[in-house]
């Protein structure tokens, strides 16, 4: 019997930090939520911690592993709270960081605002060397003039420095050797460069990601030293993990020398979550649905594997415009995020049509029903009109909502200006922001080569449940998925999450010509540096190691990442490499051309531990338990299908039961959420307290 | 009876028509080959209601490609009675005077069908870097400019045509990469018609007459109203455009009336046609006219037919505004770019808050660069590139963007793999911001080398330039300054800034950008506005001094105020007098 049979996910939000506390023996989870405290976030993982021991005495002590989320550091980026940066660029290029891709992301708008470079101009010094595309030195490194360029950032304060020299994926001897010379002239700071954080080319996208991860370095590294403290201070003997963006986890100290990697750490636990599920019920294609108050997060799962996208933004200057971002070039979860949720904004647009979101009212003032001075009509508030909640069981009863005011914001700011009649107002509410999260889904399905009319929807988060089945109808997706405590599913995600991680490295050959013993040195390399990163995490276990190439038909100006076998490269033909890449390019366009002559562009290894196995609880039907006492009772609401207010029935879902199965239409109640089904869809309950809805064909 | 939408419907299908577009449009980004397309973003995919009315367009699309389409398709359907089109035709067609102004912009059209009818057409225009014929801006007529493609059918019933293709095949430099983005195109059209398809299915609708009758309607009535709000009145407006030493200038006259709800737009007066490629179709100079019109009235509403009813354009045949066939087009954006901002320099008084300073990324530049490796390896690679951008009323000039068009950089370090050439500097030129109480945007300084050692490409490197703005800057607005020229040099010296350049190893290239136009009196500039751009390196001391009467100190960034009032002081007084 193991003495540690504990393990805590925590996850550190903008506004709650959330618990989930699970044990291995038992496979019991238990919850815990309490105030983010922004000054010292360690304060409320002591808080939280503590008020779990209330139910698990002293578990501390029997913890394995913790594992942790942070928006610490998306925060401090979009609130521009890191480091005083310098950054050491190529002469002739300290403004890359500046200029960008140039490319205008409003055409029209000719006063669109862009964001700020992390390092100001004067703080982006450059040094005299030169590298050739093929990597060969053009101009070595004056290492003397490399000493004063560093002395000099060093004079001005910055207190973090980032390298990025042009083609240094090729080569980076220049990057090293500045290394070493920062390292000797100022030991102990902060320093990135780009050949470690990401060796890939493109030097913008480089550049800004080294910035990014120079940027917010010393504060990641100070918070999690003194988190690591405060656990041990505590009685904490386990191992701490940090959630990565890329869906895996890794040791404090990955996370600390590479923090750009952790930036979406917090919402993608949902989609490990979502990963789990997707394998533990065998569903080829799910779409992950989380849906809260102010935006909507999705995910495509194929068997159970959520895409990974190298890039992504951070900091839109213009809410959720592609390109007014900042870009960081990193594996993340292929996370959809749209200004869609519970406190989207409904109004007339200036060309009389309806209008909802992306301005959301937030939790305060919220929506009209919170009757917290919020005026404009929200989606809840037309959830509520719709009869889908209830104003006296909101948040488990904890919140009354006021319906008359609802209907009046409606009635005065829609229906009326609008000339529709009332219900046409509320509905289309509601139809509009499903029409919005819909048009986005099938765009982001539609990338990922899946098909929207075979998804499983997982709805999670508040407003998930509620618009999970519309969204499903305007999909054409013929089931839906709800997992037991919506708002803790996501949390699950922690503990399925493998210990895994990526890196690459850029090499653009063609593959006609390309000398395979040397793509095998390349990979070899690869899987060495991240064996080393995950010996820190567990020796004696064994890393699995998985290889893809990313490649194109030559010229082409995108790629397609292709799996290729792990174990000696020069064991495969060049054929099978074409078969493997003709293969990919097929799902995902339809038609391949096997005359045009293809190329390597990236080199991607991840080297992964195995997953640690989560029970799901069981349930079973407990005496006395019926579908007749889980009926709360009837309540009118709106069917989009009769067009009109129908009877709904209202179930308790703590009080539903394995193999209980009904006919829509119907209500299912739990404290955090409320799912709707119409009366076309067919609710069964499995073992696992898990709600599958069947869905009639449209 | 035509089926009336409520205002909720409305906008869903609305929406969904857009979602449409913008689905064939990502999937332009996945399968394209050419750079200029995936990473620069010069096409445009749009679909059209069966009478050739346009009813959206990818978010992303450049401004020109549009609103030239938009005509274009327009009248290109017209061409044909509607029962010459059958199911599986997709069309092709390069014809600048049919579409979007130079061959490189190739166009690939398909009807689409519902229930055995035509319900509407779906295109796409792509910039195509190479199109055969001899790259360079001082062609004497189209012939010389590559291959023209007059309308033909690529597609018959869903049959490829193999003689189109391979009349394509064997007149470009780069065959595969072109038909490689053709197929691109008829992808992106068979996305687009897959998508209207199903929603004509989900939405129980036969036709999307209705739907399109009240999308444009609406829209129309949106623009209408903006431009109502404006003063009746004729505001007048004059571009001088450069040419090629020993030609005079190229002029643009502007006469912009509004009448009620109604923007009439007549450039009678505007220069002859010229005898090199930067001549204007009709429907480019429409769509920079339009791109103006939008951007101050409606810039928030999407496109579509009914943004474009309000505007009537006029511009006699025979003009470089409105040229005719063979004239030499490669090189419209020189002139046609420039449409944009004389139609904010005649507005500028009524619309103050609505319009910017003259832009260094007007017009568009492009560089065209092709050669052979030493192996003998051809090797063909295009940088577009745009300047500063014009300060607005509140706010600085953007950098470094193309404008009113657009477009993305090529990456060094994508640039250097794909050619023998190094790239030495890609910068912020200081000070070369138009000064104003709002400055504009900056220009930048790109230096590239031809090697010398081992890696030498066999002689001679081709450097086929497109740009402007050598003779005269991006103007101020309101008291703003003009931004600095743009620069081509040669080892140093001023080269051909309009034609081809043939290089040798060892010669080293100097580009440079222009900035952007000033906003307002330089002298009413918030000093610590001042201070920052010096301390960033943004304009130099002697320019904060000199230009804005501001005293910073270099190394605090402190501002001296007593000298500051008293050099401003003077200098208004000194410009009062030299201004009575």
């Amino acid at each position: 019997m193991r003495d540690k049979y504990y393990r805590l996910g925590c996850d550190i939000g903008g506004t709650f930090t959330d618990f989930v506390l699970l044990n291995d023996q038992t496979g019991e989870i238990t919850t815990g939520k309490c105030l983010t405290t922004p000054r010292d976030p360690s304060d409320a993982v002591e808080e939280g911690i503590r008020a779990l021991e209330a139910t698990a005495p002293d578990f501390v002590a029997k913890l394995d592993e913790l594992i942790h989320g942070t928006t610490l550091v998306i925060n401090s980026i979009i609130e521009r709270k890191g480091a005083i940066t310098g950054l050491i660029t190529t002469k002739g290029f300290r403004d890359v960081l500046e200029i960008g891709r140039e490319i205008r992301y409003a055409p029209y708008d000719v006063f669109a605002e862009f964001p700020k470079p992390l390092v100001p101009r004067r703080y982006r010094t450059e040094v005299d060397e030169r590298v050739r595309s093929d990597g060969s030195v053009i101009k070595a490194l004056d290492t003397e003039e490399a000493r004063q360029t560093v002395r000099a950032l060093l004079d001005m304060g910055v207190e973090s420095i980032a390298v990025c020299l042009l083609n240094s994926f090729e080569n980076p001897s220049h990057e090293l050797m500045l290394l070493e010379i920062i390292e000797k002239e100022a030991p102990g700071i902060s320093v990135s460069i780009s050949y470690h954080v990401l060796p890939q080319i493109k030097e913008y996208e480089r550049t800004s990601t080294t910035v990014t991860n120079a940027y917010v370095k010393p504060l990641t590294g100070r918070y999690l030293s003194k988190l690591a403290a405060r656990l041990e201070s505590i009685g904490f003997k386990g191992k701490l993990f940090i959630m990565l963006s890329s869906g895996g986890v890794t040791s404090v100290e990955t996370a600390a020398e590479f923090p750009v990697r952790i930036i979406e750490s917090g919402p993608t636990a949902a989609v490990i979550a979502g990963q789990y599920y997707g394998k533990h019920f065998n569903i080829p294609e799910m779409f992950c649905f989380d849906m809260g108050g102010t935006t909507a997060k999705s995910c495509l799962i194929q068997k159970g594997v959520a895409g990974v996208v190298p890039t992504f933004e951070v900091g839109r200057v213009q809410r959720f415009m592609k390109g007014s971002g900042l870009t960081i070039q990193v594996p993340v979860v292929d996370l959809m995020e749209i200004g869609a949720g519970g406190g989207s904004i409904a109004k007339v647009s200036k060309l009389g049509t309806l209008q909802v979101g992306p301005e959301s009212s937030g939790a305060d003032p919220g929506p009209i029903c919170y009757g917290r001075g919020g005026t404009g009509p929200c989606v809840t508030d037309a959830d509520l009109l719709l009869g889908y909640l209830d104003e006296n069981y909101f948040l488990g009863g904890t919140m009354n909502l006021d319906k008359e005011s609802a209907r009046r914001g409606v009635e005065e700011g829609i229906a009326k200006p609008l000339g529709v009649s009332f219900i046409q107002a509320v509905w289309g509410i509601h139809d509009l922001i499903n029409e919005t999260m819909a048009a986005a889904a099938k765009t982001h399905i539609a990338e990922k080569g899946g098909n929207p009319k075979i998804v499983t929807i997982a709805a999670f988060g508040g407003a998930g449940p509620v618009h999970a089945y519309g969204l499903a109808k305007k999909l054409g997706a013929p089931r839906l998925l709800v997992p037991p405590n919506a708002g803790v599913g996501s949390a699950m995600g922690f503990f399925t999450a493998p210990r895994a991680f990526d890196l690459l490295r850029s090499h653009k050959v063609p593959l006609a010509s390309v000398n395979f013993s040397e793509i095998e040195d390349i990979f070899r390399g690869l899987e060495a540096d991240a064996g080393k990163i995950l010996k820190k995490e567990a020796t004696d276990e064994m890393i699995r190691y998985e290889r893809s190439l990313d490649m194109r038909f030559v010229g082409q100006g995108s790629e397609i990442n292709v799996p290729v076998p792990a174990g000696d490269f020069t064991k495969l033909q060049r054929a099978d490499i074409r078969r493997f890449f003709d293969d990919v390019y097929k799902k995902l366009y339809g038609r391949t051309y096997p005359e045009s002559e293809v190329e390597f562009i990236n080199f991607k290894i991840r080297a992964s531990l195995p997953e640690r196995l989560l029970q799901l609880p069981r349930f079973s039907r407990k005496k006395g338990q019926s579908l007749d006492a889980a009926i709360k009772g009837q309540r009118p609401a709106y069917s989009p299908i009769a067009r009109d207010f129908i009877p709904y029935t209202v179930y308790d879902r703590y009080k539903l039961f394995p193999a209980a199965e009904f006919q829509g239409p119907a209500i299912i109640e739990e404290k955090e959420s409320t799912l709707i089904v119409g009366e076309d869809g067919h609710v069964s309950i499995d073992d696992f307290g898990f709600l599958w809805i069947d869905l009639k064909e449209v | 009876m035509p089926r009336a939408f409520d205002p909720i419907t409305l906008e869903i299908l609305w929406r969904r028509l857009i979602s449409i577009v913008d689905e064939a449009d990502s999937s332009v980004a996945r399968t394209a080959f050419s750079s200029l397309l995936r990473d620069a973003h010069d096409y445009t995919c749009m679909f059209t209601d069966r009478l050739g009315r346009e009813l959206a367009q990818g978010s992303f699309a450049t401004p020109g490609q549009s609103g030239a389409m938009a005509l274009g398709i327009k009248n290109l359907i017209k061409k044909f009675p509607l029962d010459h089109y059958q199911p599986g035709d997709v069309f092709i067609t390069n014809d600048p005077w049919a579409l979007a102004g130079h061959l490189n912009d190739v166009c690939v059209m398909s009807p689409i069908y519902y229930k055995e009818q035509l319900v509407a057409f779906t295109a796409c225009v792509f910039h195509h870097s190479d199109i055969g014929g001899r790259v360079a801006s001082d062609n004497h007529d189209v012939f010389e400019e590559g291959l023209f493609i007059p309308v033909v059918k690529l597609y018959h019933r869903g049959v490829l045509n193999e003689s189109v293709m391979d009349m394509i095949r064997w007149n470009v430099r780069t065959p595969d990469e072109v038909i490689g983005d053709i197929r691109s195109q008829i992808a992106a059209n068979h996305v687009c018609a897959e998508k209207v398809r199903q929603m004509l299915k989900e939405s129980n609708l036969d036709t999307l007459d209705d739907l399109a009758d009240q999308v444009i309607g609406l829209t129309e009535k949106g623009m209408r109203e903006e431009i109502e709000k404006i003063p009746d009145g004729v505001y007048d407006a004059r571009g001088i455009i450069e040419q090629v030493k020993g030609k005079g200038d190229i002029v643009i006259q502007a006469k912009v009336e509004i009448r009620g709800s109604d923007i009439i737009v007549d450039l009678d007066g505007s220069s002859g046609q010229v005898d090199w490629g930067g001549n204007v179709v009709f429907n480019f100079t429409y769509a920079y006219v339009f791109m103006a019109v939008k951007s101050m009235f409606a810039p928030d509403i999407p496109n579509n037919d009914g943004c474009a009813r309000p505007i009537q354009l006029s511009a006699p045949e025979g003009t470089v505004v409105n040229c005719k066939f063979p004239a030499a087009v490669a090189a419209r954006m020189g002139v046609g770019h420039f449409l944009t901002e004389v139609i904010y320099r005649a507005l500028s008084n009524v619309l103050p808050n609505r319009v910017i300073a003259g832009s260094g990324g007007t017009p568009a530049a492009m560089n065209v660069f092709y050669g052979r490796r030493k192996d003998g390896k051809p090797w063909h690679s295009v940088i577009i590139r745009g300047g500063g951008m014009g300060a607005g009323a509140n706010n600085d000039g953007n950098y470094v963007y193309i404008f009113p068009a657009n477009g993305a950089n090529t990456p060094v370090e994508i640039f250097e793999s794909d050619t023998p050439l190094i790239v030495e500097k890609r910068e912020l030129l200081v000070d070369s911001c138009g000064l104003g109480t709002m400055k504009g945007g900056l220009g930048k300084r790109e230096i590239f080398k031809v090697p010398d050692d081992q890696y030498a490409p066999i002689p001679p490197v081709n450097l086929g330039i497109q740009a402007g703005r050598y003779v005269y800057p991006a103007e101020g607005l309101f008291e703003g300054k003009p931004g600095s020229k743009a620069q081509f040099l040669v080892n140093g010296i001023p080269g051909n800034s309009y034609g081809l350049t043939q290089l040798i190893p060892g010669d080293v290239v100097t580009i440079d950008a222009p900035g952007g136009g000033g906003y307002g009196n330089p002298l009413e500039r918030e000093p610590e506005m001042v201070a920052s751009d010096v301390i960033e390196g943004y304009v130099s001391l002697e320019s904060a001094r000199n230009d804005y009467g501001v005293v910073v100190n270099p190394v605090t960034g402190e501002i001296d105020r007593e000298e500051t009032k008293r050099l401003r002081q003077l200098r208004i007084k000194n410009e009062k007098v030299l201004n009575s």
